[in-house]
């Protein structure tokens, strides 16, 4: 439902285009086909003159219908012209994809003119692909029954380019703000410290002007008159200079406990945010893996904490702080003399003003800046890693000079960038120095006793008190880009913590303890997005121990059928039972320890060779480990690394070949000991002879174990008890080897001869 | 069988030789050669280089039926099938005006008035438009939509004001 929402949200906010199937239009549709469902839908969004337009196509059991807006004399809508054809007429459905026109055609009867003919651009394909999808399986005699609602679908296909794109969490800003700052909630006491440190940093700041002016019109004065005596002056004098002594003392101690306390705390706030966001992510199902990419992953985790730290620490209080200076200020001067407080306080907002448009001139500039700065770093991209290829065509001249020329045009860039700022600060700064001007030139006749009396202390207070306003109203111009840059982070890291796992456990999982390895499939139906079927109603049962291949052309859903197996996904419709219990009543942690996967890119982890066999089990023994390496035919080679079973092989086990990184994982497997185990094309990369060895390895592995085995060298699975034939999702033939090729025409029996034909 | 899944004659070369081309009325494009008809759909070898020449005639099965180097080989009628074809293999939407530019979060939101009529669409931040080597920019949105702008000094001041971080 959460996500339904924000597919409505984002086409609403972005797309600018009809969010689903017009209620009536749907309505009239549904009456027309005596209340037929409409079960998917799409939107047409361009004419036959190629010219953006509304015109929907739907599609329910029966029947698809086609809807053109009928725009009266002013050019809005009065109605609707349906068309409906009925499916069985369909006999093919032809896409003709352009650079950004697509044609869908519906086509009858041989020679013909189309049933219906569609037009739409690119935003619209996955739409119409689901639609297009349904019809071409109906015409191969395959029905399929869309699961979701068409809303949902349609919304889903819209929006899913944006949304994968973008970490939308809420449009309003103030919203994840305030979410953001909820992290501080555990952390009260620290932060009404730090605030409480800041406002007294900004009251004590406020006070030596005031001093000063006090003893010029107070003591100095006074006493040059006549009207005090020294010594009481020097008494009044000396009190002054050590108040200041003091507040200057305690100004700094408030600095310190406040950058102290604020600092600790952002960290703080960090280190939980990416506490949660690891821990949430390491929950969340393959489906969201897939969807984003791992870079952008991996920044939200540091980059992105770390500029909410940056936010929480000094951005909030710098922000508030500011504020409050400036009020503070704006006050005390107008307190004490409002017309010269007038003169310094009525260009403030001005100020501001100006910094923040000098901020949005300078985003316009670094976006260019950056844009061509891309294209430095493209160069680089491209030539470093294909060194090899520049030189052999002998392009070492070009190359450079299509660097030199991208290199100088973005330093033309960064040039613009600090000529703006090297211009923009001292003309800032001539503004705030006139603005001080100016409160000469009203003050000077009434020190020299013309207008409203003014003392020379009340002046000179006030001269301090300007060259207060200029850090303060420096942080205000600036925060709106400090918002900015804290709610985007915020963003991506929320947009992770409300994925929500797709698999989840149900209310009381059952534990099988042990499980025995019988795997069941009953009526396996899934589609990864809900309506374009992978798998379609297999059933099949293994009993414990059984070895099973799994073969058939790519795409057929092998890897699929493993997938739901370990229940990384959910089926769809129908089930899948481990010993008997359905997988989705499964603890899925404690059955996943029953589980063991040895795929075609084994993953090592960056630690030693020990550290990634006893992944998982720490508790195992130096001798278990020794022995788990033998029976995968890789203790020979592990001992003859530099530092043995302690040699650190790197990120993703780069340091090792293919073959050794495989036998590694089989060790790791075997000590593992599952009680099903997932083999994904685990010989496919290597060669020969090192396949020969990971055979034998695997020999010793799979005894006793229920194993799934997917390959596409079939001679690996002649010792399989059974071999499951998987063609467009569905199960085409099982048996053994010799049952399989004994079927005329079979798919294994032409898989099997057009392999001994390669050989 | 039908005649749109009917294969063509083997053509070695599959150069346009001996090929006609005749326009349905209803969309298709028909390629005819000898005694046989087949719809194609029409690829660009070179949208932007060479965007009217160097034509790929497809079948259903995306197999080259035939290559169409110059359209003025071709007869009358032909020629005019062709060009009905190419304007809608070739079809981008080209952009008249734009009305803003706004970076959100992860992405940037376009309002743009277009020749066939307004459109909102969104760019990834990192995704810059691209130098035509016939002059003028393309746009490619996230959802995979190209967008052209002819030529951005001759549009009104202020889109050019909002391109102007864009446009070298």
């Amino acid at each position: 439902m959460q996500q339904t929402h924000i597919n409505r949200e984002i086409i609403g906010r972005y797309i600018g285009q009809p969010g689903q199937l017009p209620p009536a239009l749907r309505a009239r549709i549904e009456r027309d086909w005596g209340d037929e469902p409409v079960q998917l839908y799409a939107l047409a969004d361009l004419d036959a003159g190629l010219r953006l337009g509304e015109s929907w196509v739907a599609l329910g059991p029966r029947r698809v219908a086609v809807a053109r807006a009928l725009p009266d004399a002013n050019g809005s809508d009065r109605g609707w012209d349906i068309h409906s054809i009925d499916r069985e007429r369909i006999q093919a459905v032809q896409e003709s994809p352009g650079l950004s026109a697509n044609t869908l055609m519906l086509l009858g009867a041989p020679d013909d003119p189309p049933l219906a003919v569609a037009r739409y651009t690119q935003r619209q394909r996955g739409a119409f692909e689901n639609i297009r999808f349904v019809l071409d399986e109906a015409i191969v005699g395959r029905t399929v029954k869309p699961d979701a609602d068409a809303d949902q679908v349609y919304a889903d296909a819209v929006a899913r380019p944006i949304r994968d794109a973008q970490a939308l969490v809420s449009r309003h800003r103030a919203t994840v703000i305030l979410r953001l700052l909820k992290y501080l909630a555990p952390y009260r006491r620290q932060v009404n410290f730090g605030m409480g440190a800041a406002a007294i940093i900004t009251m004590v700041s406020l006070v030596p002007p005031y001093l000063a002016g006090y003893i010029i019109d107070s003591v100095v004065r006074p006493v040059q008159e006549g009207t005090l005596s020294r010594d009481a002056a020097a008494t009044i004098a000396w009190i002054a200079v050590a108040t200041m002594a003091v507040l200057y003392g305690i100004r700094q101690t408030a600095a310190h406990l406040r950058l102290k306390l604020m600092s600790v705390l952002g960290e703080l706030v960090a280190r939980d945010l990416r506490a949660e966001l690891y821990e949430h992510i390491q929950r969340l199902s393959l489906s969201f893996f897939s969807r984003k990419k791992t870079g952008s992953l991996i920044t939200r985790v540091t980059s992105d904490t770390d500029r909410l730290w940056d936010f929480v620490a000094f951005g909030v209080v710098d922000v508030s702080l500011s504020l409050i200076m400036l009020i503070g200020l704006s006050t005390v001067l107008l307190l004490m003399d409002w017309r010269l407080g007038l003169v310094m306080t009525i260009p403030v907002p001005l100020l501001c003003w100006l910094i923040y448009q000098h901020g949005e001139r300078l985003n316009r500039v670094f976006l260019r800046a950056w844009r061509k700065w891309s294209r430095v770093t493209d160069v680089l991209s491209d030539t470093i890693p294909g060194i090899k290829v520049v030189k052999a065509f002998n392009q070492e001249s070009r190359e450079i000079n299509r660097f030199g020329e991208r290199n100088e045009a973005v330093t033309d860039e960064f040039n613009r960038i600090h000529r703006m700022w090297t211009t923009f600060w001292p003309l800032l700064m001539l503004a705030v120095h006139a603005t001080t001007v100016t409160v000469w030139v009203f003050a000077m006749p009434r020190l020299l006793g013309d207008g409203a009396p003014l003392s020379a202390g009340v002046f000179v207070s006030f001269l301090l008190y300007t060259t207060m306003f200029v850090a303060p109203i420096e942080v205000i111009g600036q925060m709106a880009r400090t918002m900015n840059r804290a709610t985007s982070s915020a963003h991506r890291v929320f947009e992770v913590l409300d994925s929500e796992p797709e698999v989840r456990d149900s209310q009381k999982p059952v534990r099988l303890e042990p499980v025995r390895g019988a795997v069941s499939f009953e009526n396996v139906t899934f589609a990864y997005d809900g309506v374009r079927q992978v798998l379609r109603g297999i059933s099949f049962q293994v009993q414990p121990g059984e070895l099973i291949g799994l073969v058939g052309p790519s795409g057929g859903g092998k890897s699929t059928v493993v997938n739901l197996l370990a229940r990384f996904y959910d089926v769809t419709g129908g089930a899948v039972r481990v010993d008997g219990v359905d997988v989705r009543k499964l603890d899925s942690g404690h059955y996943r320890r029953q589980l063991g996967m040895v795929l075609q890119d084994p993953y090592l982890f960056h630690g030693t060779v020990l550290e990634n066999i006893r992944y998982g089990h720490n508790e195992a023994s130096l001798g278990a480990v020794i022995a788990a390496a033998k029976a995968a035919n890789a203790h020979d080679f592990i001992c003859k690394l530099g530092q043995g079973y302690d040699t650190v092989v790197g990120e993703r086990g780069h340091t090792l070949s293919g073959g050794e990184r495989q036998r590694v994982s089989i060790a790791r497997a075997i000590l593992h000991n599952p009680r099903i185990l997932i083999l994904d094309e685990a010989t496919s990369s290597v060669d020969t002879e090192t396949e020969r060895e990971i055979q034998v390895a695997l020999e010793r592995l799979i005894a006793g174990r229920t194993v799934f085995a997917i390959a596409h060298r079939l001679s690996t699975l002649r010792r399989a008890s059974r071999l499951f034939v998987l063609e467009q999702g569905k199960l085409a033939e099982s048996g053994t080897h010799r049952e399989l090729l004994a079927i005329p025409d079979g798919i294994y029996r032409r898989l099997y001869e057009m392999q001994l034909q390669l050989q | 069988m039908n005649t749109l899944e009917r294969a063509m004659p083997p053509h070695r070369d599959k150069t346009d030789e001996g090929v006609t081309l005749r326009n349905h009325g209803d969309g298709r494009l028909m390629a005819i050669r000898g005694e046989t008809s087949i719809a194609v759909k029409l690829r660009q070898c070179f949208p932007w280089s060479e965007p009217t020449r160097h034509l790929s005639l497809r079948d259903s099965d995306d197999q080259e039926v035939a290559l169409v180097d110059d359209p003025s080989s071709l007869d009358a009628e032909s020629r005019q099938a062709l060009e009905l074809a190419l304007a809608e293999a070739g079809f981008v939407l080209e952009v008249t005006r734009v009305l803003q530019i706004e970076e959100e979060i992860e992405i940037r939101q376009w309002t743009v008035e277009t020749k066939q009529g307004n459109r909102s669409f969104q760019t990834h931040l990192d995704d810059w438009p691209r130098l035509l080597p016939g002059g003028g920019l393309l746009i490619r949105d996230v959802a995979g939509d190209l967008y052209r702008l002819g030529d951005p000094a001759r549009l009104d001041k202020k889109s050019r004001a909002l391109l102007w971080a864009f446009v070298d």
